[in-house]
């Protein structure tokens, strides 16, 4: 407990501190959203492997990995794959978003198209992806309050007098030193999860027998089901491939990753970091391990079981094996993993809403947009106290479920219109349609109209990552619907000329550094 | 310039073609320290995809 909060403190501190590191004007909404673009490759390795790694992937996978096996470690290709697609497309985006000033992807779409319809559509499918989201980040960071405080009385009062506290705290720092904060922040946060992962995989090897016990207990408990978590059945081979392909195809579309990458020095600097992000993914592939491991710690088991909540695995087995100081110090970690990227994603989405849903209907003033999307920084992050408090926490995850669906619909128009001029902004938005009107419903059909607890669906070809079916069908449409525009002549031409992606990155710069001083 | 680009793009599309072909390293030997290959050749193919990821980016803004 007061590790937890010695530590907590040091974090708090550290955001302050950011407003003052590599000083900018923090009155302009890329100074401040984006740090005025001065991280260099190790920085954005940390600021991006905290925005995307968060609290609730730290205990989803392991929880994944307990219920359901050896589909999980489908995050494992993903955390490889998801940073090829980043490579192939983030450092063109940046190099157009700096020589054009946009901070968003939805920006780059309505030049691209010269569509604004197409644009509102783009940005509002980025924040409502990312709601549920920033909702699931306090969800972890509730579970883990709660096993810390296990046995205390008034548990659930005090949980959310906690949280509310600590998100009061994230956004008075956010407010004052923007995405600076944010930066130095995370790399304490990796710093923690990292080195935590480390300890108890080592401890649970040393101590309790390792992988050879906790699979011995598996057989014992499982009988027979042991092998779906010994290997792959052959049978969802073609879920795991669609599930970490469409998972890639998403990542680098979820707007926060989005202005992580931003946020960079240079496109070289972004093709580095990225390159060794695979690496983070490591800790990551150990994490989701705990879901088998957990069969060596007997007393973790009984935590999960008679709580029957599977996101509990990781905080169980840190609890049931480690002193109390280091626990104190891993549950900081995941509690700062979930506030990190939760004010990343909240700050991403209120550029997107300032930039792309208001003022394309109102003119503002720039020192006005940087207001306007601090305030609705807070309102967002709140949104989400309020789904987790008010509403139930399940929606959420259903919610998520369906953003990572409908998210990778705006494909086309982002990661295609990066490297082609040919598409049309009405046959982009029918496929947007198409897409999502498809993923709902499989989602839908797949769950049976019940809760939603799978995004796979049964086709002849074997069972299907919708968002993958669901993006097939929308670009089928979005190639076929902007030929036929084509053929008719009817094609409107977006403003960014295809010279400009071939721009030297020095003269961008260059550039760019000229006109920051006015 | 162009060879480069042509060798960063193999190097780019390795770990992927290895990642897919899900048949080869889906079964539970060899395994090490009690863990299926399935589990570990997985995570090795992490660190592999980072030295060639690395490399590809290399290759990329070399001039």
């Amino acid at each position: 407990m007061i590790v937890f909060l010695v530590v907590f403190l040091f974090f708090i501190l550290l955001g302050f501190l950011g407003s003052r590191w590599r000083k900018g004007n923090l009155s302009k909404l890329f100074e401040w959203s984006q740090t005025g673009g001065v991280l260099g490759p190790y920085l954005v390795w940390f600021l991006i492997g905290a925005d995307l790694f968060t609290a609730y992937t730290f205990l989803a996978l392991p929880s994944l990995e307990y219920a359901s096996g050896s589909l999980a470690f489908y995050a494992v290709p993903y955390a490889s794959m998801g940073f090829l697609m980043g490579i192939l497309t983030m450092p063109r985006l940046w190099r157009i978003a700096r020589k054009r000033g946009y901070v968003t992807a939805a920006d780059f779409v309505q030049d691209r198209y010269n569509s604004k319809s197409l644009s509102v559509i783009i940005a509002l499918t980025g924040i409502v992806a990312t709601l549920p989201y920033i909702a699931l980040q306090v969800l972890g960071m509730q579970v883990v309050l709660e096993t810390m405080l296990l046995g205390v009385a008034n548990v659930g009062i005090l949980t959310e007098i906690s949280l509310i506290a600590a998100f009061l705290i994230l956004l008075a720092f956010v407010f004052i030193s923007g995405m600076r904060g944010i930066t130095l922040t995370a790399v304490l946060k990796d710093f923690i999860v990292l080195s935590s992962v480390a300890i108890i995989i080592i401890v649970v090897l040393v101590s309790y027998g390792g992988f050879h016990s906790a699979f011995s207990a598996l057989a014992a408990q499982k009988g027979k089901a042991i092998s779906g978590y010994t290997a792959l059945p052959k049978t969802l081979i073609p879920a795991f491939l669609s599930m970490f392909i469409g998972s890639s195809f998403a990542l680098y579309l979820y707007p926060h990753a989005i202005n992580g990458a931003l946020s960079a020095k240079s496109g070289k600097t972004l093709r580095k970091s990225m390159s060794l992000l695979p690496i983070y993914g490591i800790g990551l592939a150990l994490l989701t391990l705990f879901g088998i491991l957990i069969f060596a710690v007997p007393n973790a088991l009984a935590i999960v079981k008679s709580t029957a909540n599977g996101l509990l695995t990781m905080p169980a087995i840190a609890l049931e094996t480690l002193p109390q100081s280091i626990v104190g110090f891993v549950f900081v970690g995941i509690f700062i993993g979930g506030l990190v990227p939760a004010a990343i994603m909240a700050i991403a989405s209120a550029n997107l809403l300032t930039k792309n849903v208001v003022m394309p209907f109102k003119k503002i003033k720039p020192y006005s947009q940087t207001k306007l999307a601090k305030w609705l920084t807070v309102v967002i992050i709140f949104i989400a106290l309020g789904f987790v408090f008010v509403v139930s926490p399940t929606y959420a995850i259903q919610l998520q479920l369906l953003g990572g669906i409908i998210i990778t619909q705006t494909l086309p128009a982002v990661f295609l219109g990066l490297y082609s001029r040919k598409l049309d902004w009405k046959a982009l938005i029918a496929g947007w349609i198409v897409g999502i009107a498809t993923g709902v419903w499989l989602v839908l059909l797949a769950n049976h109209f019940k809760t939603l607890a799978t995004s796979i669906y049964p086709t002849p070809l074997g069972p299907l990552f919708i968002g993958i079916i669901a993006l097939t069908l929308n670009l089928v449409v979005v190639v076929v619907g902007s030929w036929i525009i084509d053929v008719l002549g009817a094609r409107r031409n977006g403003i960014i000329n295809d010279a400009e992606f071939a721009i030297k990155e020095e003269v961008i710069l260059k550039q760019a550094n000229a006109t920051k001083g006015k | 310039m162009k060879t480069n680009n042509i060798v960063a793009a193999i190097l780019l599309v390795i770990p992927l073609v290895i990642y897919c072909d899900v048949w080869f390293f889906d079964s539970v030997g060899p395994s090490l320290g009690g863990l299926p290959f399935y589990y570990w050749f997985q995570i090795l193919m992490l660190a592999v995809s980072g030295v060639m990821f690395y490399l590809a980016a290399y290759f990329i803004d070399k001039k």
